[in-house]
């Protein structure tokens, strides 16, 4: 019987929600907002590949590196018109050109730098790194030529000197790119971060509106605190549960999609893959590699997304009991949010070292261990005995929280006036 | 239908004693008036009865077992401080609650529309909450409290914010539901709302129950000391009876008094008084006191006490 008042004020809970306009249109941006990222994603990839041939101006005060400026790939050419840095100056601002590069004397020495000048300014796109590049090449060999070494000594140490990672696991090598993996954990990390504090303050403002609307004395004469506080975690849980799948099978469409819309921008012969190549390809040869997981990383994302957000959503539902607005919740919410952002705040160092002591750790203490542990599950194998004992450990903290906040819940949501401290939530949790 | 027992209940805050060592009984087919001045422990009370909160010390019986979940579903409450879920229609929330008191759908789909149209709201159930007036708000809350045929009602305030028509209409559900033999706890400010319906009360006041029994009981048991008088003319002698502590008034108009005889006085000794300063008198009742000067009284009375134990 006392199942089915959980599951009745769930459904409650469920049904008020999914019928917003606040939820159908969540639901509904959502996705509009990801493919517009995907096309964001695209294009940036695709403009900074793209540009065709390009002409540069150069001003060479060295008078020995303009000469030599080649590049092998024929998309950059250098033109060593003897124009006056006033005329080109005229010349990129009336876009005639696209921009002029600058050799200062100093350049050889080290004593100065080399200056592109552009309307783009710099930018993290491909053009700009193989100017460096060029540049780079003809002073290095300048540099060796001053002092009488020769060409072959350069060649020798600008020869390829190439790590490739693989990554062994269980079933044996794997080989691909590790920073893919890294991507796909911090994805899902901050999956569980971004739904433990929508959903988890949406559980408070709940539990807040009940209180403050008074209505929260009707209900408790039909169900017990206990069970009006896990109905209405569970409730929230399945809005939010229908929500991510929703957007989880888009997620899976956009990211086909987004290989199409890569397609638009480029071509297959500006990777120099045949006419043919397929949308995966065309991926793949942009840098943008979909790494090949098995279905155990997701059984535990989902595992620890839901025990996350459980184990936060009942936290905030006590705190949100002891207030009658959300601005008094905030210092009350302090001790509670620190775990979350500890762990986002070395979400970082897990992804450089998921087998550190510290990511370890962090994977193992409960508050903390949602996010760490499924970005170190996507990254690596961890061992069994870790997951095990980390999830163990969430699900015990989870009905820990439950103990702690159904307690301070049955008197909070019957509490009105002073705001109470943190020393009066813990004495709530000796009453009877 | 059971019987409600309130035994020996005793409520504390952490140092602050709530209710202290209550007993009181409510019988099915009469209604039972809980009075007493704000913080009471009257809503401390009323929370142990409907299970929300747990007693330290004593026991609440309805019938032949302890209050628990499995009683809870045949009271009905009606909280002094209202509220409903804003944004919820009127149906929906009406089903949610009857469905919380364990009713059946379509049983309860009948009952809401049969009670809906009683209160002629038939027309407000696909409307939120928050687009209805206070009035007709708290006619659906006292719908929601009544849907699930509940045996004890336990109403804080039904009249507030109803006016007198509607106030009528209600009245007269809750007699109809008293002679359907149900218990009713009443708990009410106003008194001349508790001396017409009320059949017994019980007077609280610093957690501890001061007057306690039949309406008509207790009011004998205070004795007619209570003057009522019309008359004509000067109303000074009122004034110099009360200074000189003879009286005490609780109502006063240009032609009407209504007064308490104190210590010894005597109702000749009031018209000595009177008689050569007024022009006429047309009446001069002595009577039973009226709710309202027990209430004083006893809450006075109490405070004397304590206060003499103090010292």
């Amino acid at each position: 019987m006392s199942r089915n008042k959980i599951f009745l004020v769930a459904k409650n809970e469920f049904l008020k929600r999914v019928k917003t306009r606040w939820f159908v249109v969540t639901t509904l941006l959502g996705p509009i907002m990801l493919v517009g990222f995907f096309t964001v994603f695209g294009i940036v990839i695709a403009s900074s590949i793209d540009g065709g041939p390009k002409t540069i101006s150069v001003i060479d005060h060295t008078g020995q590196i303009a000469s030599q400026l080649e590049d092998p790939d024929g998309k950059l050419s250098f033109d060593i018109s003897g124009s006056s840095e006033e005329e080109l100056k005229q010349k990129v601002l009336n876009e005639d050109i696209t921009g002029y590069l600058v050799l200062p004397p100093g350049l050889i020495s080290g004593n100065e730098a080399a200056r592109y000048y552009s309307t783009e300014g710099g930018g993290l796109n491909v053009f700009s790194s193989n100017l460096t590049r060029l540049v780079q090449d003809v002073v290095r060999v300048s540099r060796l030529e001053e002092q009488a070494v020769s060409r072959e000594v350069y060649d020798i140490i600008t020869a390829d000197v190439s790590v490739e990672s693989i990554k062994l696991s269980e079933d044996g090598e794997e080989q691909g790119s590790s920073a893919a993996y890294a991507i796909l954990g911090a994805i899902m990390g901050f999956l569980i971060y971004i739904t433990m504090l929508v959903y988890g303050s949406v559980v408070m403002q709940g539990v807040i509106e009940e209180k403050t609307s008074r209505v929260v004395e009707i209900i408790i004469s039909s169900v017990k605190p206990f069970q009006l506080l896990m109905g209405k975690v569970l409730g929230i849980g399945a809005m939010g549960l229908v929500q991510m799948t929703f957007w989880a099978g888009l997620l899976a469409a956009g990211t086909m999609f987004s290989g199409a819309i890569l397609s638009m921008f480029v071509t297959p012969g500006d990777l120099d893959l045949p006419t043919t190549a397929s949308q995966a390809d065309v991926l793949a040869a942009s840098g943008f590699v979909i790494p090949q997981v098995g279905p155990e990383v997701f059984v535990w994302f989902v595992l620890y997304f839901l025990m996350g957000y459980l184990l936060y959503a009942t936290l905030f539902a006590g705190i949100g009991s002891a207030v009658e607005q959300q601005q008094d919740a905030q210092s009350l919410m302090l001790p509670v949010m620190m775990p979350i952002i500890i762990s986002i705040m070395f979400l970082q160092a897990v992804l450089e070292a998921p087998n550190s002591t510290l990511s370890v750790v962090l994977s193992l203490f409960p508050f903390t261990a949602p996010i760490p542990m499924v970005v170190r599950i996507a990254m690596i194998d961890v061992p069994f005995w870790q997951i095990a004992l980390s999830f163990s450990l969430l699900v015990g903290a989870f009905f820990g929280a439950i103990w702690v906040s159904s307690r301070i819940y049955r008197i909070g949501i019957l509490s009105y006036g002073k705001k109470p401290t943190l020393k009066e939530l813990i004495r709530w949790l000796k009453y009877v | 239908m059971p019987i409600l027992k309130v035994q020996s209940v005793t409520k504390r805050f952490g140092k602050f004693v709530a209710v202290d060592n209550v007993s009181f009984e409510a019988q099915p087919g009469r209604i039972l008036g809980l009075l007493g001045p704000n913080g009471a422990g009257k809503t401390t009370s009323i929370r142990m009865i409907t299970f929300i909160t747990m007693p330290d010390e004593g026991e609440v019986w309805y019938g032949d077992s302890l209050v628990s979940e499995k009683s809870q579903e045949i009271m009905g409450y009606l909280p002094e401080e209202r509220g409903l879920y804003k944004k919820m229609k009127v149906g929906e929330q009406l089903m949610y609650f009857a469905e919380l008191k364990g009713m059946e759908k379509v049983e309860a789909r009948e009952r809401i529309r049969y009670w809906l149209d009683r209160f002629g709201a038939l027309d407000w159930v696909g409307k939120k909450t928050n687009e209805l007036s206070k009035g007709m708000q708290q006619k659906i809350q006292f719908i929601a409290t009544i849907l699930h045929n509940p045996s004890l009602l336990i109403l804080d305030e039904p009249f507030g914010g109803l006016d007198p028509i509607n106030a009528e209409l209600l009245q007269d559900v809750i007699m109809e539901l008293k002679d359907e033999g149900r218990t009713i706890l009443f708990a009410s400010h106003r008194m001349e709302q508790v001396e017409q319906l009320c059949d017994d009360i019980c007077l609280i006041s610093k957690g501890e129950i001061i007057v306690k029994g039949a309406l008509s009981d207790v009011k004998r048991q205070f004795g007619k000391n209570t003057i009522l008088m019309d008359f004509a003319g000067s109303d000074t002698f009122l004034d110099d009876l009360e200074s000189s502590h003879r009286i005490r008034v609780s109502s006063r108009s240009t032609r009407h008094a209504e007064f308490s005889l104190l210590s010894g006085t005597t109702p000749k000794q009031v018209l000595e008084v009177a008689l050569p300063q007024v022009d006429n008198i047309t009446r001069f009742e002595l009577v039973e006191p009226p709710m309202r000067e027990i209430f004083v009284t006893a809450v006075n009375e109490q405070e004397k006490r304590q206060s003499t134990l103090s010292v």
